[in-house]
């Protein structure tokens, strides 16, 4: 069982009370009119799906039912941090840097 | 419409345990004792906090200070407000009160061209409330959460047995449970299933003076339900 921190409820929660919501961070094509078919096709279906460190989204549907970025390790399931979208975003931008 | 063929009138969703018949005069027993506040009013309200007339209109409206800490109840004489999200509150009150407030507040987000709305989800939402020396081993049974660490005067959304609840604490005497009309049947099943080993009584609840939520549990006038 994973223990997740909400950002805004600032508090550790049990998994139970939360639904994971996919990869974080999976820019949409900048330009869509111009996007062609594989670059919309790799938008929806490809993902990361790293074996390690993994940038993704939890929803704490039992309590606030806001949506909020995870660091989380895909192997040791060890949790490096928990942030709002915006927050996370800034960090998330950093390290792919 | 013919006004004779159509005479809805408000049933608690737990209206079929028949829980008046069954309510006592609570003691100090060492039993859990329980019972439903029905019909009250209750709303969800959207809003910006950093929009300035949002905060200072509900207060007006409600005389309720908006909570903006996670988790935390303003609580008043006509009912309280509670945080739910960092943008939505839910307010509880008589049912009658709470129509004519949220009435005022959506005059008020219109006039002040504010971003927020109210949600009236009276039909959709029921509280029991929660005593006895053992109430907290109760919860424990049935949820995650450390429900003995909820500071007086908040309360704190999560789940027993898979259902949606919300737990508030406002004074060292007992909790109200807050859940679905949909999962009503459920959830007080769940209670008094965990609460067996303790003792369970269904207890008389009455419309106690200034108490910021039994206070609040006077009939409502039948034509609202028309309205
Ligand atoms: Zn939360």
């Amino acid at each position: 069982m994973l223990v997740i921190t909400c950002p805004y409820c600032q508090e550790a929660r049990e998994e139970e009370e939360f639904s994971y919501a996919g990869e974080a961070y999976i820019a949409r094509p900048a330009v869509p009119e111009e996007a062609d078919d594989a670059t919309w096709g790799d938008y929806v279906f490809h993902r990361k799906n790293p074996r390690g460190w993994h940038w993704e989204q939890w929803q704490h549907v039992a309590g606030c039912r806001k949506v909020f970025a995870v660091k989380r390790h895909t192997v040791t399931y060890e949790i490096a941090g928990s942030w709002t979208l915006a927050d996370g975003k800034a960090l998330y931008l950093k390290e792919q840097a | 419409m013919p006004k004779q063929g159509f005479q809805p009138f408000m049933e608690s969703p737990l209206h079929h345990f028949k829980l008046d018949a069954e309510a006592q005069a609570r003691r100090a027993d060492g039993r859990i004792w329980c019972n439903e506040l029905p019909h009250l009013g209750y709303a969800v309200l959207r809003g910006d906090t950093a929009e300035a007339g949002f905060a200072q209109l509900v207060q007006q409206v409600t005389g309720l200070a908006l909570p903006l800490q996670a988790g935390a109840v303003s609580q008043g004489p006509q009912g309280v407000l509670m945080w739910t999200s960092p943008d939505e509150w839910l307010l509880v009150s008589h049912r009658q009160r709470l129509a004519d407030w949220t009435a005022q507040l959506d005059g008020g987000f219109a006039a002040q061209q504010l971003f927020a709305q109210t949600v009236d989800s009276s039909g959709g939402l029921t509280l029991a409330w929660l005593g006895g020396t053992e109430h907290i081993t109760v919860l424990r049974h049935l949820g995650v959460y450390d429900f003995e660490s909820i500071p007086l005067g908040h309360m704190v959304s999560t789940v027993l047995g898979k259902a949606t609840v919300q737990v508030i604490r406002l004074d060292g005497d007992g909790v109200f449970v807050l859940f679905r009309r949909s999962f009503a049947d459920y959830v007080w099943r769940l209670l008094r299933r965990a609460a067996q080993p303790y003792g369970f009584a269904v207890c008389q609840l009455e419309a106690r003076g200034d108490h910021p939520l039994f206070a609040q549990l006077a009939a409502p006038r039948p034509s609202l339900i028309l309205a």
